[in-house]
């Protein structure tokens, strides 16, 4: 098969990757705000839309570190393999979404090169330090890092607004709705900055992988408009979801928390995009979800459910990786494997979506992973402070 | 070879726990001062001239706080764009 041809269906389907990340977490951003009432639920997918838009134009970093550091020479590979790495990450993408298992796009995605590309080249196709450095480092710290900012954000803000005299009518914490406007906002832009980058980066890969650039040290702006278009129209796609659900049991995040969470989210995502960290977005948010958990009086941590959300998360990666590599014997034999690949993956994606489709929409299959971090998190009002502490100490 | 650069994810985690707190502790301030204005502006209505200072004075620095909340945030996303703050190349 033409060269060419396979670049035109690896674009198509990183594309299509974009669209359902940006379908996927519209939540993240915009279910704190619509929830507490600072913003009516079309009004808040637009701006989350609109700043993926902004965000994905901001910076290149993150791409750039997939299309030159973490393959080693992309000009070596065939566009088939790119193909079949993207198809196994899709396939495992959206196998765990339908089965209600706790996963990550990005690290599905790079499960899937990494595999793929692997099973081609072997161990030196890809730079295992850059993939370290990049991915895992910051994949293992960041939540952390971001659970951490959450939590000391949160405690600042209820202790600056308590209550001083007994008789002092309100804190005023209420008022924090609004702010969540601008933290939301802002959760949806980093959100840009850094998964709107995975695609053009598995893009710019393709595109040097098929003798189209020359190398993958910068980003073409077509690939970069269509990226930041692609998310952009998945989140406000995703957004119907999110309008079904309100209502129907979105846990309790009182507006001062979210804010602490959202800016500890944001900052975090910011900071990493900047030096190219491809973090799991999703991964982040749910740590500032912990943490600013925590940083509430009487917040203690489930460590059962926290371990589960956990272990998906370490999963995802070798998961996707196997899948990748079975597909890269597929598309080794030729223009008929590649086919093969393609019909498969195409099966499943029209078969997942009918399936979901029919499925009535609930708080188990639309709310997204950071419900499931929130519920990882119990407040005991009546918790002795000892008690407290020691569950401050095991974070 | 592994090479961990542990220097950029410092950055990382002082951008958070340090530049998040920071926004976080200027709104909430902006927050209490709010609060404050709101109960000046009720005991001024026996006509006291230092609680009317009081209510502009704390409403004043409030919209102030919210504002340097707001320029962190913009200060913040411009120093991830390349190049447009020399510093942060």
């Amino acid at each position: 098969m033409d060269a060419t041809v396979v670049v035109v269906l690896v674009v198509a389907l990183a594309l299509f990757f974009d669209f359902t990340n940006g379908f996927h977490d519209t939540a993240n951003a915009m279910a704190t705000p619509i929830a507490t009432g600072a913003l009516k639920p079309r009004t808040a997918v637009a701006i989350a839309s609109i700043m993926n838009l902004v965000g994905a134009f901001l910076s290149t970093a993150v791409a750039t570190m997939i299309s030159v550091s973490m393959i080693k020479d992309a000009s070596t590979l065939n566009p088939a393999i790119i193909f079949a790495g993207l198809t196994g990450a899709i396939l495992w993408n959206l196998t765990t979404w339908f089965l209600g298992l706790p996963s990550s796009s990005s690290h599905a995605l790079f499960g899937g090169l990494i595999g793929a590309v692997l099973a081609s080249a072997g161990l030196d196709g890809v730079d295992f330090g850059k993939i370290i450095d990049k991915v895992l480092i910051p994949a293992l710290f960041a939540p952390v890092i971001a659970g951490l900012a959450a939590l000391l954000a949160t405690r600042i803000a209820y202790a600056i607004t308590r209550r001083v005299k007994e008789d002092d009518l309100s804190t005023g914490r209420g008022s924090f709705r609004y702010g969540q406007i601008f933290s939301s906002s802002l959760v949806a832009l980093s959100h840009g900055t850094n998964d709107a980058q995975k695609t053009m980066g598995v893009i710019t890969l393709a595109l040097v992988a098929g003798g189209l650039q020359a190398d993958g040290g910068h980003v073409e702006l077509w690939v970069v408009i269509a990226a930041s278009l692609a998310i952009a129209v998945g989140t406000y796609s995703g957004g119907w979801r999110i309008i079904k659900t309100m209502g129907k049991g979105l846990s309790e995040v009182k507006p001062a928390q979210g804010l602490a969470a959202e800016i500890a989210t944001a900052a975090t995502i910011l900071a990493s995009s900047k030096l190219g960290f491809a973090l799991s977005t999703t991964q982040v948010a749910s740590g500032s979800i912990i943490g600013s958990g925590l940083g509430r009086k009487g917040g203690t941590v489930r460590w059962s459910k926290a371990g589960q959300i956990v272990l998906g998360w370490v999963f995802t990666l070798p998961a996707a990786a196997a899948v990748g590599a079975l597909s890269v014997l597929l598309v080794n034999l030729g223009s008929f494997g590649i086919i093969v690949d393609a019909i498969v993956t195409l099966a499943v994606i029209v078969a997942i979506f009918q399936i979901a489709r029919r499925n009535a929409v609930t708080h188990k299959n639309v709310a997204s992973e950071i419900e499931e971090a929130s519920e990882a998190i119990v407040l005991l009002k009546r918790k002795k402070k000892s008690d407290s502490k020691g569950s401050k100490g095991r974070k | 070879m592994i090479n961990i650069d542990w220097n950029h994810l410092l950055q990382v985690a002082l951008a958070a726990i340090v530049g998040g707190s920071t926004v976080v502790a200027l709104f909430s301030l902006g927050i209490r001062l709010l609060v404050n204005a709101g109960a000046a502006k009720l005991n001024s209505a026996s006509g006291s001239i230092s609680e009317i200072r009081k209510e502009a004075a704390n409403r004043a620095a409030a919209y102030v706080l919210f504002a340097l909340s707001f320029g962190a945030i913009i200060f913040g996303v411009l120093l991830i764009i390349p190049g447009l703050i020399p510093a942060a190349a």
